[in-house]
């Protein structure tokens, strides 16, 4: 007989190591521990190019401020004019004034911001404020003209079909939201969007504004900016609504009712302009955001991360050296191995290979679950239905496959094509990944038909999807790459797992039940 | 290490799939001689090599050149069996009589030259080995003794005997159902037969789900029947197991009419239903035979 590797000295050996590696590691994490949990993380930077006048020149901004769903850090700022803070209301604004004449300035103002998306549940019932509580946020301005009478007219129709303030507000909101969207550089006040049938965000926030004050609900104008990974100059407005307490955001733009998205940045209150300056300068300006690679639970970026760790993924990730999909999907592929190993080799499921149900839990990721789901069962029936004839043909078993692979091509090309056709996105969700993967199961499917039958491959299929979900719950957990890239010594847990699972004897869950007239031998089945 | 993730009775020893392999298959068959096993002209040269009782092999057509000089030189055998060299589950395997005008018939259909040649095709082309081109072994038609009759008519039944180092440990019965199409697989809704190994009588009937006392397409009780020729097909299976250099291994044998037993064919992955059919698990009768067996085992590979 061979010689045996001694079997105990190998787990020991690579427990010692992940264990040391990631108490190490983890203690100095720790230490960086941030509860804010954040969505995204983007770099953004202000950049002003002006030339001054003949007397004082000012620029004022808004910049934002740190609330329970946002947060700034890294100030940075660059330029030979100084820079002053004040607090105007709720908002700050950012100074810079000098009486240097019909210069060229350029000044450049960073920072970057965490965002967390919020979803607000708006209660069937909204507590009503006098005039006095609620500030202005009930008095009309010259562009949210809210006590004018075209706009009472809407609300007193409204409010004959709503039963509910709930049922009021969707239909306040349902009327901004239904104006077509239009770029409009000039001011629209509220009623000028209703003669105009349409509008831009602040057009449609005001007339939301102007028609929630009418109904008695104080609303305020909100300004700031969508965050995605480009240059742009222009900014976005939305509505928020006091209701019992919380102040709600509503987007009649982008639709978003009591949300905020995590890439939106608030900057400032009411109906203002972000940018305001002397007269007669010429002024050009920008904003440039990087969307940047954090980790969620830890207040540490990537150079700070591989200072620890002298090994560091994260920093492949945050170089943009290889994507985070990638890399996860790499990282993940031995972690879905594991589960599977568990659930054949424990549970004693049976699945149509070993890394199979984890590259469709992958595919899933893209398709989304459900849609996911029931495509895979659709399409593998489907395919397994047409190829059953060419089956009957007597076909040599490699030209039949291909004919199996050919028909899912053609399925999912027809698919995608009524999908884009008829504007159904699910339909279209199907890349080249997820198209072979799908292929590949298929073709399972159909031999395990021939081979054991219909009902058993059912079965077995059932039991693919079960694996494939378990897989799925593990590999979409955001929280779950994060920590694989943080720690890729789990995948020296991994092998300790694996190794002490492939010396498991005990019998599998499923043999339980085959084996049940063995194991409760009292109550075994009685010989007729 | 970890043995079991629950605590449950398990009063017979009832082996599941994993300590099937961990300490029967991996530490007694080396992988290098599976083949003899899974490929049945290599499992036949092997027993033809030590004088085995089994069907004779009258050609092995490997090419598909060859199958009509190789055929000339069966077609004059009245019974035959066609069958693929790795093919699985029964499949592919076609069982050929001459009828009294010399027409070739497989059951009542006429089964003429023609397609007895495209069926040979097939098998070397793969198409019962699942994509890997194949061989086809062409021997002799065993004739089951009238044994079987007596408890079900069709088909032909095979007697399964799992022998550890020599030892025959457990075997079963496999018989073919009016509902199982001429299969004797268990999970082709055939049924397995106890068997008493030391005094080589039926035990009872296992039909996949409950325990009779006869087979379910005949009422007559089989309970205590003796099996013929039983003391040759317990030595059949010993000195099977002996000329293979694979020392846990699932021995299918055969009973024909004139010839007595014969092996049909062996495996390295024997199936553990056979611990249902007998009511008993692998553990208990491995303890009975070679009481420090899975102490060592454990050992061994340090579990």
């Amino acid at each position: 007989m061979k010689k045996r590797i001694n079997f105990k000295n190998t787990v020991i050996l690579f427990t010692l190591i992940s264990l040391v590696s990631l108490v190490n590691k983890g203690v100095q994490v720790g230490k960086y521990y941030d509860s804010f949990y954040t969505d995204t993380m983007f770099d953004i930077s202000y950049q002003f190019f002006f030339k001054t006048t003949e007397d004082n020149t000012s620029i004022k901004t808004f910049i934002p401020k740190n609330n329970d769903r946002q947060r700034i850090s890294a100030y940075k700022y660059r330029g030979t004019i100084d820079m002053q803070q004040k607090a105007f209301a709720n908002n700050i604004k950012a100074i810079w004034t000098t009486n240097t004449p019909n210069i060229h300035e350029s000044l450049e103002y960073q920072f970057t911001f965490e965002g967390k998306e919020k979803i607000y549940s708006i209660p069937e019932t909204f507590i009503t404020y006098d005039s006095v509580t609620a500030e202005n946020y009930l008095l009309e301005t010259k562009n949210i003209q809210s006590d004018h009478p075209r706009i009472t007219v809407i609300i007193d129709s409204l409010k004959k079909y709503a039963t509910t303030d709930r049922q009021l507000m969707r239909g306040i909101y349902d009327i901004a939201l239904a104006i077509p969207e239009a770029p409009i550089i000039t001011l629209s006040d509220a009623l000028t969007v209703l003669d105009q049938k349409y509008a831009s965000c602040n057009g449609k926030t005001r007339l939301l504004i102007a028609l929630s004050r009418n109904a008695g609900i104080p609303a305020r104008m909100k300004g700031g900016l969508i965050l995605e990974e480009t240059s742009k100059r222009t900014s976005h407005s939305w509505a928020e609504v006091f209701i019992n307490g919380n102040w709600i955001p509503f987007d009649a733009l982008n639709d978003h009712f009591g949300y905020i998205p995590a890439n939106y940045m608030e900057l400032y209150e009411g109906d203002q302009a972000l940018i305001t300056h002397t007269k007669g300068m010429t002024l050009n300006y920008n904003y440039t955001i990087n969307e940047k690679v954090n980790i969620p639970f830890l207040r540490l970026s990537a150079s700070q991360f591989s200072d620890i760790s002298p090994i560091s993924l994260w920093e492949l990730v945050d170089n943009k050296t290889i994507s985070t999909h990638a890399l996860t999907l790499l990282l993940m592929l031995p972690l879905g191995g594991l589960l599977v190993a568990f659930l054949r080799n424990v549970v004693g499921l049976q699945t149509f290979g070993v890394f199979l149900p984890v590259l469709i839990a992958f595919s899933l990721v893209e398709t989304g679950y459900f849609t996911g789901i029931l495509l895979f069962i659709f399409l593998i029936l489907l395919v397994g239905l047409i190829s059953r004839p060419f089956q009957r043909l007597g076909l040599l078993h490699t030209p039949k496959l291909v004919v199996s692979l050919t028909l899912m091509v053609l399925i999912m090309i027809f698919g995608s094509y009524i999908g884009l056709r008829y504007n159904m996105l699910w339909l279209t969700s199907l890349t080249l990944f997820p198209t072979i993967i799908l292929t590949v199961s298929a073709e399972r499917f159909s031999t395990l038909i021939v081979e054991d039958g219909f009902e058993k491959a059912t079965g077995t299929l059932f039991q693919t999807l079960i694996a494939v979900t378990v897989c799925y719950t593990m590999l979409s957990s955001q929280y779950m790459s994060f920590v694989i890239i943080l720690f890729p010594e789990i995948l020296f847990v991994i092998i300790v797992i694996a190794l002490l699972l492939g010396r498991y004897i005990g019998l599998r869950w499923t043999e339980l039940l085959r084996f049940k007239p063995l194991l409760f031998s009292k109550n075994s089945a009685h010989v007729s | 290490m970890f043995h079991n993730l629950f605590n449950f009775k398990n009063p017979t020893g009832a082996i599941g799939l994993n300590k099937r392999n961990l300490t029967l298959i991996y530490p007694n068959n080396e992988r290098q001689f599976y083949h003899l096993a899974d490929d049945k002209i290599k499992t036949k040269e092997t027993l033809h090599l030590h004088g085995i009782a089994c069907a004779k092999t009258y050609s092995v057509i490997t090419q598909i050149r060859e199958i009509k000089h190789k055929w000339n030189d069966c077609k004059h055998y009245q019974a035959l069996a066609i069958k693929p060299a790795n093919g699985c589950g029964g499949d592919g395997i076609k069982i050929i009589k001459k009828d009294k005008s010399g027409q070739w018939k497989n059951g009542n259909t006429l089964f003429s030259e023609a397609m007895i040649f495209q069926h040979i095709t097939a098998i070397i082309s793969g198409m019962f080995s699942m994509g890997s081109t194949d061989s086809c072994l062409i021997e002799e038609c065993i004739i089951p003794h009238p044994f079987f009759s007596e408890i079900y008519g069709d088909g032909v039944p095979d007697f399964r005997i799992i022998t550890l180092k020599g030892k025959p440990l457990m075997g079963m019965l496999r018989m073919p159902t009016s509902k199982s199409d001429g299969k004797a697989n268990l999970h082709q809704k055939g049924v397995g037969i106890g068997i008493n190994m030391e005094q080589g009588t039926l035990t009872q009937v296992y039909d996949g789900k409950k325990y009779l006392h006869h087979h379910p397409d005949n009422p007559n009780i089989i309970v205590g029947k003796k099996i013929p020729f039983w003391e040759k097909m317990y030595q059949l299976a010993i000195d099977t197991a002996n000329v293979f250099p694979l020392d846990f291994m699932g021995i299918d044998i055969v009973l024909d009419m004139h010839k007595g037993p014969q092996i049909m064919e062996v495996n390295v992955r024997p199936g553990l239903g056979i611990q249902l059919v007998n009511r008993c698990g692998l553990e208990s009768v491995v303890n009975k035979h070679y009481p420090a067996y899975f102490q060592q085992i454990k050992h061994t590979i340090s579990l």
